[in-house]
């Protein structure tokens, strides 16, 4: 067992944190919670803003083979998640660089590599998923929406929804049907579209807080070149299954919740309550240091993670397993922290809102990381049937 | 960073497991909690012989040289299987000595402790049962070269066996109760001295310690005079990771008996395990047992590393602390009322998860430590 980092390793994380904390300083006000990049210009501004800058150091390639632009590898990708997700920076862009490039980089043909992946690497494509279906959500090789081909050319009709950032992603990636009398599994297909493509219409939809940060997508005899293409026809379940070059750890969201519960204990510290400190309040010496050790089984089963996928070893389990604990775990966050905030808790980010009242935020925000991504229920499931071999009944 | 396990410490893991599972069946911790000692003096002499005990003394010493980590992976698969005794009370008062000690009492000491010719246990506790200084005040009273202990510790492992006591005693009122605090290694056939087993959950043998004018030579001093609160806390802190290390193997077999049962156990023409409503509780005990490991090995590691770990070794035991106990329920449960049967193997782990929790400060006392350190003022 060794956790220490390499001297080189030490260098590049300082860069990270440097990087970051630089960045920082020009970030709007109005950027609070990871999602409102999607629902206020001034934050999809500074998104682009700081992707193109992450960009210029090659670290939104991280982990690539060098012939594509890339540099460092998955222990790296996962320090710069740590840096960002302490000064809560975005800019990288989770469908492009986390989600599709590394299945570019698995299962794509050469041509589809060379013509998507620089985009992504340079901060210049953005990306958003085009996966579930109202009826197809957690099953999600039931959906419904079509890819007839035609010529040189798929045909795409149906619906997707829930889809994050559609109305300001450049491209999207999606599953469609192409045999509809097809066995399960093998009638589907991973296609790549340009999202001004005609045929396409994008509502966002409104989240429980009012905002807008996913959108449902229509699509009515949309053209897509045949040629974008992600693996087989009719194997795109397989493609959708390989999520080996996804950074699995956590450790952004986990880092992000580090400086929440620092800047909380600074907080607690500085207001007073019944004439002395909250910070003395043994209530919340107890709660917070509870909540504080939950949070570094967290980092340390993320490190497990990392260290796993960093060595290829990758443990579906233990990537679950991370997944409810780190998400689970903000929720009890959320409500520990409105819950020590009092009245102010419920105000949202104004004058009259504590910490930029980034807790009224996370009070919803947290519904992101427990439902989507695969919910914690088929995370449990996961455990339970690939990692523990319990029976499953179909 | 590499989180798996050095070649060494995969032989002693399969040793360990190997040794247990032929020398301490399931029929013998059954016995042993009912027995006066509580332990079973061949297979003590047995496990001085693999090293267990001097395992991480330096060889000078009659130790093995081994790394804390080391010991943790050890430590790991006695709680797995489980093995009553003063294993943990013996090598956690062993660290004081290697720390402080004069090259006297560590020559004295040492190779017999190494050798499994003396148990050691520390007396910290006393009636008000509180893990910091301020609950410390049986004394001891200079008397020319000697010291004279009086008063009673209470919660003390194994005492009843033990040769030698290290009485965590008030020599000095200070301006704060970590100050005039002295460390005094106690042959425990002294004069003075009586010791009676307390009944607990665990049967895992606790005493209540008496000492009546018993007279201490001055060279038994461990360390300063009145500057001995550094060593309990060194002796805590360690300890904390080892129940931490004892803790997370018996979570182990909690998960692993689970789960084995569930496909097993038929009802309604199915295993239990086919259910989702036991699916997603044994993913839940998995998910506990794994952040449990890697937040024990995150301490473990900086510990040997000789890193400040105070606080990730009380986050660390706060949160085992309450795994161990909540897991080792939901497998009495999923056990259905088998589980609940004297005759059966979980209750013994469930028994101990209490016992585990108080051992080396129980979840409260290290939630504090946190807070503290986490910087609350």
């Amino acid at each position: 067992m060794d956790l220490a980092l390499t001297d080189e390793q030490k260098v590049r994380k300082q860069e990270f944190y440097d990087t970051c904390k630089e960045l920082d300083k020009k970030k709007p006000a109005s950027l609070v919670g990871a999602e409102t990049i999607y629902e206020d210009d001034e934050s999809w501004k500074y998104n682009l803003y700081c992707a193109r800058e992450f960009a210029k150091h090659g670290w939104l390639a991280l982990g690539w083979p060098a012939q594509y632009g890339g540099k460092g590898d998955m222990m790296d990708r996962v320090l710069f998640s740590e840096a960002r997700g302490y000064y809560g920076i975005p800019g990288v862009d989770i469908f492009g660089v986390q989600m599709l490039a590394p299945t570019l980089l698995q299962a794509a043909n050469e041509e589809v590599k060379k013509e998507f992946l620089p985009g992504i690497a340079k901060g210049e494509t953005m990306w958003c998923e085009l996966w579930s279906e109202p009826n197809a959500g957690s099953d999600l090789a039931t959906l419904t929406a079509t890819a007839v081909k035609k010529g040189d050319e798929y045909v795409i009709n149906g619906q997707k929804t829930w889809n994050t950032g559609a109305h300001k992603a450049d491209w999207g990636f999606g599953v469609f049907k192409t045999d509809p009398a097809g066995k399960k599994h093998h009638n589907i297909t991973f296609l790549l579209l340009k999202m001004k493509t005609p045929g396409i219409t994008v509502r966002p939809i409104a989240y429980l807080d009012g905002h807008a940060p996913y959108c449902e997508v229509y699509f009515d005899d949309v053209h897509v070149p045949a040629k974008n293409i992600v693996g087989q026809e009719n194997e795109g379940w397989a493609v959708v299954n390989l999520l080996a070059g996804f950074e699995r750890s956590g450790i952004s969201e986990i880092m992000s919740m580090v400086r929440g519960l620092e800047d909380l204990v600074n907080f607690c510290n500085k207001t007073t309550r019944h004439g002395r400190p909250l910070a003395k309040d043994p209530l919340i010496r107890n709660r917070l240091a509870q909540l504080a050790s939950e949070l570094e089984a967290a980092r340390a089963l993320a490190y497990r993670v990392a260290d796993l996928q960093n060595r290829n070893e990758m443990s579906l389990m233990d990537a679950s397993a991370g997944k409810i604990f780190f998400s689970e775990l903000g929720e009890r966050f959320a409500f520990l922290a409105t819950d020590i905030l009092g009245p102010y808790g419920q105000v949202k980010t104004s004058r009259w809102a504590p910490l930029d009242g980034i807790w009224e935020k996370m009070f919803h925000e947290h519904f992101i990381t427990t439902v989507s991504m695969g919910t914690n229920e088929i995370q449990r499931n996961i455990i339970a049937w690939y990692g523990l071999g319990l029976p499953r009944i179909r | 960073m590499d989180l798996r396990f050095t070649e060494t410490q995969e032989i002693l893991k399969k040793m360990a497991r190997d040794f247990l599972t032929t020398e301490c069946p399931k029929t013998l911790v059954r016995k042993l909690e009912e027995s006066k000692e509580g332990y079973s003096p061949e297979v003590w002499k047995k496990m001085a012989e693999l090293g267990w005990m001097g395992l991480i003394m330096p060889e000078e010493y009659g130790g093995m040289g081994y790394t804390f980590q080391d010991l943790i992976v050890l430590l790991e698969e006695i709680g797995r299987n489980i093995l009553p005794g003063p294993l943990i009370a013996t090598i956690t008062s062993a660290f004081p000595i290697l720390e402080a000690g004069s090259e006297q009492q560590k020559k004295e000491l040492l190779p017999r402790i190494a050798r499994g010719e003396a148990i050691l246990t520390t007396a910290l506790l006393e009636a008000e049962g509180v893990f910091d200084a301020s609950g410390v005040a049986v004394k001891a009273t200079p008397k020319g070269n000697d010291f004279v202990i009086n008063g009673t510790k209470l919660f003390v492992e194994m005492a009843h066996v033990a040769n030698y006591i290290l009485c965590v005693a008030r020599t000095k009122g200070g301006a704060s109760p970590e100050k005039g605090i002295t460390l005094l290694i106690v042959d425990s056939n002294a004069p003075g001295i009586s010791c009676e087993v307390m009944p607990t959950t665990a049967a895992d043998k606790l005493c209540e310690v008496r000492f009546g004018n018993v007279v201490v030579p001055g060279k038994n001093v461990l360390g300063k005079v009145d500057e001995g609160w550094p060593l309990v806390e060194m002796v805590l802190r360690k300890g904390a990771i080892a129940k931490c290390a004892e803790s997370v193997g018996a979570i182990e077999t909690c998960v692993e008996m689970t789960v084995a049962y569930s496909k097993e156990r038929v009802q309604y023409d199915r295993p239990i395990g086919a259910f989702q409503a036991l699916q997603h509780k044994m993913a839940d005990m998995w998910t506990a047992m794994e952040t449990s490991r890697y937040l024990l090995y995150e301490a473990a590691w900086m510990e040997s590393e000789g890193l400040p770990c105070a606080k990730e070794t009380s986050m660390a035991k706060a949160y085992v602390n309450e795994v161990y106990k909540d897991l080792s329920k939901w497998a009495v449960r999923l056990h259905g009322a088998i589980g609940t049967s004297a005759d059966h193997d979980i209750p013994l782990y469930y028994r101990r998860s209490l016992a585990a929790d108080i051992a080396f400060g129980n979840t409260d006392f290290h939630r504090e430590i946190v807070a503290q350190k986490i910087g609350l003022v």
